[in-house]
């Protein structure tokens, strides 16, 4: 629903009583109906800044709410529910209660950066985007979405050998995303390849996958990277202030284990 | 030509017109109602001025310093006009100390009064001793006092500033915009965050009117580089839980009441005409414009015209005016004068 034909009063906070008596007076049922006030109390005044230390984020205070990106976004003219505009607001304000209701339609932004053009003071939303739904999946909110488990098992397979062995790809996306291995599709492509007769290609295919083809000289890279990645993690997790809550629930399961 | 020019008046506008005259070699008599020149910068203790970030006891200071030291300048302070008779060329002013001065031309620099807060009780002001306006925290700045509750002294940790107080309300029969608040609430909030980085700071408005080349200065620069909050609402009521001050209103971008705590709510305080103006408008018979303030007859012939011939006026005397604008103006004004002066020799 797009955010002008909202009603303030949710329907959730709608209350009626079968059977109620206040100071002697009946206000049973539904001539009297009560709405629950929706207030704020717990104001993640942090939010900002968690989401302004993710990658893609670091402009989000710039924001002044014209409502440009909502206006150029792709998915809004197909979600009216999907408003950049509206979610960065509400992480600048710290309204995480309120962020929360639409986490499963935040990652759904196709990154076409049309919003990111239309923003006049480059806050690139699209990045923000990005960073927010990286934040969601951080705090625990989401799960891991399809794509990042394919970014994760394609980038650990180039950080360890340096190069990209598809059907290793491809097999371990499909058992992490808890897929058949041989998934119809996939059967029907592979058919359909097999009718060219790609000789080599299948040679290459077998090859590597009994020897498991590394870069020259690539350890001292792989190092590198790693050491940067693990850096990166690090930082988002300080920002989030990730490992000081692991370490609260770990020191919480200490104390009800002595007890 | 022995007669001086009246200016009437002793803030920027008036400081500019009597130093501007004297370095032309014109003899001025300077009328302020107060017992010290400056003018609400220095009688109301500005910090740091909009757009220069000069401060006001230096920048408007070294304009007083050049009056006080011309001789060519007569100030006469808590002295007010009670009567200008005559015209061009030959009036004759009769001040409240019972001296009267002959003088070729008046030009009246007469300003503005600060709206006062308690005029929209549903802020708090006058209730809330932790609901203070713009003014007041200019003087906890410039009294080097910093910027802290009047309750109990305490750093703020939650500061909300209220915008268009006393500014386009037709309850209160403000239609104005006071042009300026907007851009000295937006420096104030930079200060508080300079003072105290671990103050959150809230703007609560309607529209953000920082104008011209002060978009940069102020709106973007104190939501970039400071993290300044703007929410767009127009606040319902200030109240208080016994510890903190609690602000009510509607937030209209995402369509949901607030209640929010706060340390310390500021009034963005308005430019009200001068609280002495009907009374300027009939000792000096000039007229009023619709809102109140000094009306003037000609923006493109005479600059600084009123409706009265040889009576000059300038800044905020005629309507919501920076600093810098009137001073532009007091000279424009006196420029005026002369030209009239020369015109009936």
């Amino acid at each position: 629903m797009p955010i002008h034909e909202k009603s303030l009063i949710r329907p959730e906070n709608l209350v009626t009583h079968d059977q109620l008596v206040i100071d002697g007076v009946d206000v049973s049922g539904h001539w009297s109906t009560f709405i629950e006030t929706r207030v704020v109390k717990d104001y993640n005044e942090d939010m900002q800044d968690e989401i302004a230390a993710l990658a893609g984020g670091e402009n989000i205070h710039r924001c002044w709410q014209c409502g440009s990106c909502t206006n150029a976004c792709t998915i809004n003219a197909e979600n009216p529910d999907f408003n950049p505009r509206y979610w960065i607001y509400l992480i600048r304000m710290g309204m995480e209660s309120e962020l929360l209701r639409d986490k499963d339609i935040i990652w759904q932004c196709v990154s076409c950066n049309k919003c990111t053009s239309a923003c006049p003071r480059d806050v690139v939303p699209e990045g923000v985007m990005k960073a927010t739904a990286h934040w969601l999946e951080l705090k625990g909110h989401t799960e891991k979405s399809s794509s990042t488990i394919f970014d994760e098992v394609f980038s650990e397979q180039v950080f360890a050998t340096g190069k990209i062995e598809e059907s290793r790809t491809m097999r371990r996306f499909f058992s992490r995303t808890g897929q058949p291995l041989m998934p119809s599709w996939f059967v029907e492509f592979m058919k359909r390849l097999i009718r060219y007769l790609p000789v080599k290609m299948l040679m290459h295919m077998g090859l590597a996958t009994v020897f498991t083809p590394k870069t020259k000289k690539w350890d001292k890279a792989r190092d590198a990277i790693e050491e940067y990645v693990a850096e990166k993690k690090a930082a988002d997790r300080k920002a989030l202030g990730l490992d000081k809550l692991i370490e609260q629930a770990k020191q919480e399961v200490n104390n009800i284990a002595a007890e | 030509m022995t007669k001086p020019i009246l200016v009437v008046g002793g803030g920027p506008a008036g400081l500019a017109a009597a130093h501007s005259l004297s370095a032309l070699g014109k003899k001025v008599v300077l009328v302020e109602k107060e017992d010290k020149l400056g003018g609400a910068p220095i009688l109301s203790g500005y910090a740091k001025l909009v757009p220069s970030g000069e401060w006001a006891k230096d920048a408007i200071g070294g304009m007083v310093k050049r009056v006080e030291d011309s001789k060519m300048i007569d100030v006469r302070l808590s002295t007010t006009v009670s009567e200008l008779s005559g015209d061009t060329g030959n009036f004759t002013a009769k001040l409240s100390s019972g001296d009267e001065v002959n003088a070729a031309a008046t030009v009246m620099c007469t300003g503005f009064t600060h709206f006062d807060s308690v005029n929209k009780p549903e802020w708090g002001f006058g209730t809330h001793q932790d609901v203070v306006t713009t003014t007041q925290v200019e003087q906890m700045i410039s009294s080097g006092k910093g910027v802290r509750c009047p309750s109990d002294d305490r750093k703020p940790k939650r500061v909300a500033i209220l915008l268009c107080v006393g500014s386009r309300d037709r309850q209160i029969g403000r239609e104005w915009c006071s042009k300026i608040c907007c851009s000295v609430s937006a420096n104030i909030a930079m200060e508080i965050r300079e003072e105290l980085p671990d103050c959150h700071v809230y703007i609560y408005y309607m529209d953000i009117r920082t104008f011209g080349l002060l978009e940069t200065k102020y709106y973007w620069k104190s939501q970039e580089e400071f993290k300044v909050k703007y929410i767009k609402a127009r606040i319902a009521e200030v109240t208080s839980n016994g510890e903190q001050l609690i602000v009510k209103g509607e937030d209209t971008l995402v369509k949901r009441p607030i209640t929010i705590p706060f340390d310390m709510v500021v009034h963005a305080v308005g430019m009200d005409p001068n609280v002495d103006n009907r009374v300027l408008s009939e000792s000096f018979d000039v007229d009023l414009e619709p809102h109140g303030f000094i009306d003037r007859a000609d923006s493109y012939g005479v600059v600084g015209a009123t409706s009265r011939d040889g009576v000059f006026v300038a800044g905020s005397a005629t309507g919501p005016e920076t600093i810098d604008d009137s001073i532009a103006q007091g000279k424009a004004a006196a420029m005026s004068a002369l030209e009239c002066i020369q015109a009936t020799k």
